[in-house]
């Protein structure tokens, strides 16, 4: 028999549908259908400026913003030829891993609501305001944020914040032993998760499957050290990584990689701390769109005479390997924008870790992937 | 990697069937390949040079004709490389990579159902993000943004 989980159901934190062919209790087949959420971004990208597609950014990816804004703008400065000043990168790197702890506790919230854990999810919603008032702070928003630029980001922190932000990792940092107890000292928790949902890393591979699900299957790839982007090269982090490939094996992956984004924000501060300077680039096109430069210092720039580019950009998103591809035609609006979701291929991977196991087991299993269908269906 | 000892490594196994190698963004190279040839390029990309991981298939319409890309990426050279093809765009369709990378099958349906490129011998070629029975392919460039949004306001204030 087939039913559908979805698309209004507690499961799928998103509109989709997960259809599942089902024995009893025992899962047979299954098919995701999505597309719920589709808003066609990729084609709306094609009629805005350059900047402008920032704001299209912080849709793509609502609790990843601020990465996913990062994604786009490395690949629309390799296709425009544009170099952001240093100051810049090291902003936008914080801002990632700030939006990595925001994204996986937001994950930690709904997760363990899934299986039934009320209290865990208070704990991970109150901390996760912390991250979210550093970012009010400098960036006006506590959702879509808009900040970064082609070019650098739209301006620079405000007086005092790199030790309001210490301020608020090393609370952060000791609330880790809080989350492991309410969790992994939970039977229930242990009952519900371990042995579940299992995928291989020889799966993982065949089938696109990336982030903290391939590094929970003993597969050390993170792209912040495989292929360093941004100022990673620069800055000391461990891979998080565990056995199990299983939903617990998932969860101390991210747990694991919360502790280390807090270790690499804490070295990113220090360096904004004796390194002032500009953050965003000089002369940069006027046709770039949205606030752009200091009054009196944009160029003004021919469009017909700008030179022609790509840009591929990879990223280590919280959700896993995030790509954009960008063409400069030589117009101002990208020719075509394509992006790849890594959520969109860990769905897709369904089959793979759902058959076999119990239609309760499909809330932490597919918790435990940590969906974000905005991202899925652009 | 660099392009050069890209063009080299692939000469030898693909001959002819490679039109290209060129430097790309900050990829291994992009190669461009004749269509025709498709399911033996995945083959030689993934076996011979290890690119075992299939990042993502896209389309893009040129008007004249529409480009198919591949990105992969290898863990032993911690690269990525792009593959490349025109297709015409009258009948564009080409092989699913399906059988070599199974992390194809979602990009491919997208791919058909958005930039209207068939993938043949693909497993399960059905919409994916946008209604069944939708014929429309929103990617291409025939197809303008502002035009439906008008009609249907035209329709209800009618």
């Amino acid at each position: 028999m087939w039913i559908n989980m979805g698309p209004q159901h507690p499961m799928t934190h998103g509109l989709w549908n997960l259809r599942v062919k089902i024995d009893g209790e025992v899962i047979l087949d299954c098919d995701p259908e999505m597309g719920y959420l589709h808003r066609g971004i990729e084609k709306i990208s094609e009629d805005r400026h350059y900047n402008e597609v920032v704001t299209l950014m912080d849709r793509t990816c609502y609790v990843a913003g601020l990465a996913w804004e990062h994604l786009y703008i490395l690949a629309a400065e390799d296709a425009l030829h544009i170099v952001p000043p240093e100051r810049a990168e090291y902003i936008r790197t914080m801002c990632e891993e700030f939006q990595r702890i925001g994204s996986h506790l937001m994950w930690y919230s709904a997760f363990v609501q899934d299986i039934g854990l009320m209290t865990p999810f208070l704990y991970g919603m109150r901390d996760r305001d912390l991250v979210l008032d550093l970012f009010q702070s400098y960036s006006g928003a506590r959702m879509t944020y808009e900040y970064m630029r082609v070019g650098g980001v739209r301006n620079d922190m405000p007086p005092g914040f790199t030790d309001h932000a210490r301020r608020a990792l090393d609370w952060l940092s000791d609330r880790f032993v809080e989350y492991d107890r309410l969790c992994l000292g939970s039977d229930i928790f242990r009952k519900r998760c371990d042995g579940l949902g299992v995928l291989k890393a020889n799966d993982c591979v065949a089938t696109g499957v990336t982030g903290p699900m391939l590094r929970s299957a003993g597969m050390k790839r993170d792209l912040r050290r495989d292929r360093p982007y941004s100022v990673y090269a620069q800055l000391e982090f461990d891979v998080a990584v565990a056995d199990a490939a299983d939903v617990t094996a998932r969860y101390l992956v991210r747990m694991e990689e919360m502790r280390q984004s807090i270790r690499i924000i804490r070295q990113v501060l220090d360096w904004l701390d004796r390194h002032p300077g500009p953050v965003l680039a000089d002369r940069l096109p006027r046709w770039l769109g949205a606030p752009y430069a200091p009054v009196g210092k944009e160029e003004y720039v021919l469009k017909r005479n700008y030179p022609k580019g790509v840009g591929l950009s990879s990223i280590e998103e919280p959700h896993g390997e995030a790509q954009a591809y960008v063409v400069n035609e030589g117009g101002e609006h990208p020719y075509r924008v394509k992006f790849r979701s890594p959520v969109f291929a860990n769905i897709s991977a369904a089959r793979h870790y759902l058959i076999g196991y119990r239609v309760a087991d499909i809330p932490p299993i597919m918790g435990s992937v940590d969906v974000c269908v905005g991202e899925v269906d652009r | 990697m660099q392009s050069e000892d890209l063009a080299k490594a692939l000469a030898p196994v693909l001959g002819d069937r490679v039109l290209g190698v060129e430097p790309f963004a900050k990829t291994a190279g992009r190669v461009r390949f004749r269509a025709d040839a498709a399911l033996d390029v995945f083959h030689a990309v993934k076996e011979t040079l290890g690119f075992h991981h299939l990042s993502m298939v896209g389309g893009i319409d040129w008007v004249t004709h529409r480009e198919v890309f591949y990105v992969a990426w290898s863990d032993a050279l911690r690269q990525y490389i792009l593959l490349s093809t025109d297709i015409p765009a009258e009948a564009p369709h080409i092989e699913s990579a399906t059988p070599v990378w199974p992390a194809a099958n979602w990009h491919e349906r997208e791919t058909w159902e958005l930039v209207d490129i068939t993938f043949d011998h693909h497993p399960d070629l059905r919409h994916l993000l946008l209604p069944d029975g939708y014929t429309f392919h929103p990617l291409l460039r025939s197809f303008k943004l502002h035009e439906p949004e008008e009609l249907e306001v035209k329709k209800r204030s009618v």
